[in-house]
């Protein structure tokens, strides 16, 4: 049978759902909204500030207790410069980072505006340092996750190794 | 060499089934139950280094929804491993990697949530793009002509309204059941609104270990049928009953000596078929069974809330509480001896039966 | 506790697409050469286990519902992700070992070549809550990861086209594989930046196939060939990749799931020497640069020697080789992955890997890696059983 003969059948693979965010994640996005802040939530038994906020540490197997706001500048721990295209974001080239925000003990992932990608060597040089970043949020927030991005600060100043390393999660 | 394998035990069992409650994502909801679970367990997360899921991405909505599934299900730089597939198939698993001797107490989690996705699309597409999705074939439709296919060799169907009360009843007895709203598909003929499964979100946690101290797994068995509905003996569903043959043999059991018997079924003649093929119930008594036989389904079986791929777990913690004492307004006085079933996708082509003795 | 070992492999060829199979009659033709290998019939099979990983990239719900052969038998269905394959494996040995089976058919499909769109369907891994928003994929993972490794350990873009050209090299000599490339780094790195670091040459191409092994009890092998499993471990770590940069243990790069699974997989199989004892290692890596997470963590280098030990691998022949069957980027038959790198070693312990066979392979070692590095196996092979 030669390949012209064999039948395929074309199809669509589309399911909808509902995806509860829950009452954590409703408020982090509240308080992107009400108060322009970003929060995590610790572990009662690492002590580990878990960012974004949620009810529950997985290391721990514990309910989280309180809520702490950390920011609003903190480290960027890692990034990829992004060079084709995405719906409804900027026009690469975009940097894309994990930024430990001062205060918590996981980095979180966002987008990184002020660095000059004409030359993406260059750029990935200078991104490579554990540069400084500031939380700078959109005029309109909606509670979404796109509500803010991070700056990077003009002074390159050396990485905040104020915090340690706290706690062992307990296993 | 004898080869000494260890005994499984039941450490905890815990089940919660809600519905739409947005209070928390499925991760949170996942965590609750595992939690209870653990905390029932007695020994925190001691020696648990080992965690078996069963969850199906369609079900919970994203490829590979273990990634943010499991850490909530205790997975934590443990050996976890996440079965595509029904619960109790999760949970005979998990009691075969404490026989290896590669899992001294174990984590077996099962769940799945009917209020966020749409349960009937998912069914649609279980059966190809050849031959079955086409045709908008749902496993709902399997079972209504399962049913058919049984009352036309002759299932007795005098008992029916009976059944269908005492399973309405069991399930407001039973502490665990869906109290909230839930939802419901369309039957189709024979089938009955009063048949269809309580659509609802559950999750179910059981901790193992061979550790004596709760239930003990005395018997199991696992079998399958052939994909194509058409190729399979639908009414007398052989695949459970050589599960369930297997379990009892090796429990050195009969089925009339069971004190509980909690099978999984998605309709009311679901269950019933399923009666028969463990041997509950003769050829054709289904229904008169469930009616009037107190031993089965004390938990009100599908009508309780049902949303696959949990129940086959669902229906072990069932059995457990009662071996355990602990079933509370449902419970079975001097509940011995039990049976567990489960049967995964697509229309119970694959089961498992699990024996469980108390002490 | 039975010993356990590979009786037969089977495999078909890993391609774009395979357009005159369906899905059953892939995993029939892996599974029936597997059989075949081991001289049995389906009927002298105990248990079957399947692995299929997300069905968003085959389109199809149950590809291993309507695959499945020797009706009457425990069936069920495994879906790790990227480790699919190799908890598909472990699984069967864990019947084995529990006397529950005396012989375990074990398969692994992936049918990706239905799918048009797959990256959108690697999107929806994803948390919806939180990520949904950003171009998170595959390919960016790596990245993030990648610039990390340059960052720590000194790392460049060269030895990121080193390894990637070595694996294209190594595919060119195993028939299977899906790309027979030839690749230099020059190549690589002139190929189109996808995300710094990455280049296109650095990735992994969409292929699909079945892979499928025997395992039988030490007791039940009789006058076969067998290779041992001697070892094998899996960890699973949290989600979040940033929930993994501080911790105290091991910072994201340094793949602690994967360290542990060593640690265990060698314990039990009595590896104290990895670099000197394992002659052959089939990785993992859906890019060029993960292997440099996985050379620390199995135990054949010190993190900070990292650079080094990739030029080294071109001049020093006493250190084991790297995926010889190409790896995933010869082939990265997503569900199978894990479990081709397990056949693979089995090829090269039994001395039947072709082109592609190394010398004098006593010992092998597959890794497996899913969801952004969430999830490690690590699988031991030899010639000879553990006492």
């Amino acid at each position: 049978m030669s390949q012209s003969d064999l039948i395929t059948i074309p199809g669509r693979w589309n399911f909808e759902y509902t995806y509860f965010a829950g009452k954590s994640a409703t408020r982090f996005f509240r308080e992107l909204v009400d108060n322009r802040r970003i929060m995590g939530t610790k572990c009662p038994a690492c002590e580990r500030v878990l960012v974004p906020a949620r009810a529950f540490c997985d290391a721990c197997m514990e309910r989280t207790t309180d809520w702490v706001e950390v920011g609003p500048e903190g480290t960027l721990e890692t990034f990829t410069i992004i060079t084709t295209a995405f719906p409804g974001l900027p026009k690469p080239p975009i940097v894309m980072a994990y930024v430990t925000l001062d205060g918590a003990d996981t980095a979180l992932i966002n987008l990184v505006h002020g660095e000059d990608l004409t030359d993406i060597d260059a750029a990935a040089r200078r991104l490579n340092s554990l540069p400084r970043v500031a939380v700078k949020f959109i005029d309109d927030p909606k509670g979404r996750i796109t509500d803010f991005s991070f700056e990077l600060l003009s002074q390159a100043a050396p990485r905040n190794d104020a915090r340690p390393d706290v706690g062992n999660p307990a296993r | 060499m004898a080869t000494h394998k260890p005994q499984v035990f039941i450490d905890s069992a815990a089940l919660e089934i809600s519905w739409r409650d947005e209070r928390r994502n499925l991760s949170e909801l996942i965590f609750d139950t595992v939690r209870r679970a653990i905390d029932e367990g007695g020994a925190g997360m001691t020696g648990i280094n080992s965690v078996v899921l069963a969850a199906h991405d369609l079900v919970d909505g994203r490829s590979l929804s273990s990634m943010v599934t499991a850490p909530a299900a205790g997975a934590y730089l443990r050996d976890e491993i996440r079965y595509g597939d029904d619960g109790a198939a999760a949970f005979a698993a998990a009691v075969v990697r404490i026989e290896a001797g590669e899992a001294e107490r174990s984590i077996v989690a099962a769940w799945g949530r009917a209020s966020e996705h749409d349960v009937d699309s998912v069914s649609r597409a279980l059966f190809g793009p050849l031959f079955g999705t086409p045709l908008g074939l749902e496993e709902l439709h399997v079972s209504a002509m399962r049913a058919q296919s049984w009352i036309q060799a002759g299932g007795q169907c005098d008992a029916r309204a009976e059944a269908v009360a005492r399973r309405r009843d069991a399930a407001r007895a039973n502490p665990r059941a869906l109290r909230g709203a839930g939802s419901a598909s369309q039957p189709s003929y024979p089938l009955a609104p009063d048949d269809l499964p309580r659509w609802a979100d559950v999750v179910a946690a059981v901790i193992i270990s061979s550790r004596p101290g709760g239930p003990r797994v005395t018997g199991m068995g696992q079998s399958s049928e052939p994909f194509a509905i058409g190729d399979r003996e639908l009414a007398a569903m052989p695949g459970l009953a050589r599960a369930a043959q297997q379990a009892l043999a090796e429990a050195n059991v009969a089925a009339g000596n069971l004190d509980v018997v909690e099978i999984d079924g998605l309709t009311l003649f679901d269950e019933a078929l399923a009666a028969e093929a463990i041997g509950v119930a003769a050829k054709g008594e289904g229904l008169n069974t469930l009616a009037r036989d107190r031993r089965v389904n004390p938990s009100g079986g599908s009508a309780a809330g049902y949303c696959a791929p949990a129940m086959g777990l669902a229906r072990i913690v069932e059995a457990t509480l009662h071996l355990q004492g602990r079933a509370g307004t449902n419970q079975v006085a001097g509940a011995r001896r039990a049976m567990a079933t489960g049967s995964s996708i697509v229309a119970a082509q694959t089961h498992t039966a699990i024996v469980l003795e108390g002490i | 506790m039975s010993g356990v070992a590979i009786v037969g492999v089977g495999q078909t060829t890993y391609r774009r697409s395979h357009p005159d199979m369906s899905s059953r009659e892939l995993i029939w033709a892996a599974s029936k050469e597997a059989l075949d290998d081991a001289g049995l019939s389906i009927r002298d099979i105990d248990v079957v286990i399947a692995g299929v990983a997300p069905d968003a990239l085959a389109g199809e719900a149950s590809v291993e519902r309507s695959g499945i052969m020797g009706i009457g038998k425990p069936y069920v269905r495994v879906n790790t992700g990227g480790v699919t394959g190799s908890s598909t494996f472990f699984a069967g040995a864990s019947y084995i070992k529990a006397g529950r089976a005396k012989a375990v058919l074990v398969f692994a499909l992936e049918r990706m070549g239905q799918a048009t769109t797959s990256q959108q369907v690697f999107n929806t891994i994803f948390d919806p809550v939180y990520e949904k928003d950003f171009p998170l994929t595959t390919i960016t993972m790596a990245a993030l990861r990648a610039s990390m490794l340059m960052r720590l350990y000194g790392y460049t873009e060269q030895h990121w086209a080193r390894i990637a050209s070595r694996s294209y090299q190594n595919a060119r000599r195993n028939p299977l594989a899906h790309l027979h490339l030839d690749v230099s780094p020059e190549d690589v790195l002139k190929s189109p930046l996808l995300a710094w670091p990455i280049h296109r040459y650095e990735a992994c191409p969409m292929s699909e196939g079945a892979c499928a092994m025997v395992l039988m009890a030490k007791d039940s092998i009789g006058a076969r060939k067998p290779v041992w499993v001697q070892g094998y471990a899996s960890t699973s770590d949290s989600y979040a990749m940033g929930d993994r940069i501080h911790r105290p243990e091991a910072t994201l790069v340094d793949l602690l799931s994967l360290r542990l699974s060593a640690e265990k997989a060698y314990k039990e199989a009595g590896v104290t020497n990895p670099v000197k004892e394992i002659r052959v290692v089939e990785l993992y890596s859906a890019f060029s640069s993960a292997e440099a997470m996985a050379y620390p963590a199995l135990g054949l280098c010190k993190a900070e020697e990292g650079p080094r030990f990739v030029e080294r691998q071109f001049t020093d022949p006493s250190l084991p080789a790297f995926n010889p069957s190409g790896g995933p980027q010869g082939a990265n038959p997503v569900s199978a992955t894990a479990m081709v790198r397990i056949a693979e070693c089995a090829l090269q312990v039994r001395g039947t890997a072709g082109d592609r066979q190394v010398d004098g392979v006593e010992r092998a070692v597959a890794t497996g890696q899913g969801g952004a590095t969430q999830f490690s196996t690590v699988c031991v092979l030899g010639k000879n059983p553990v006492h």
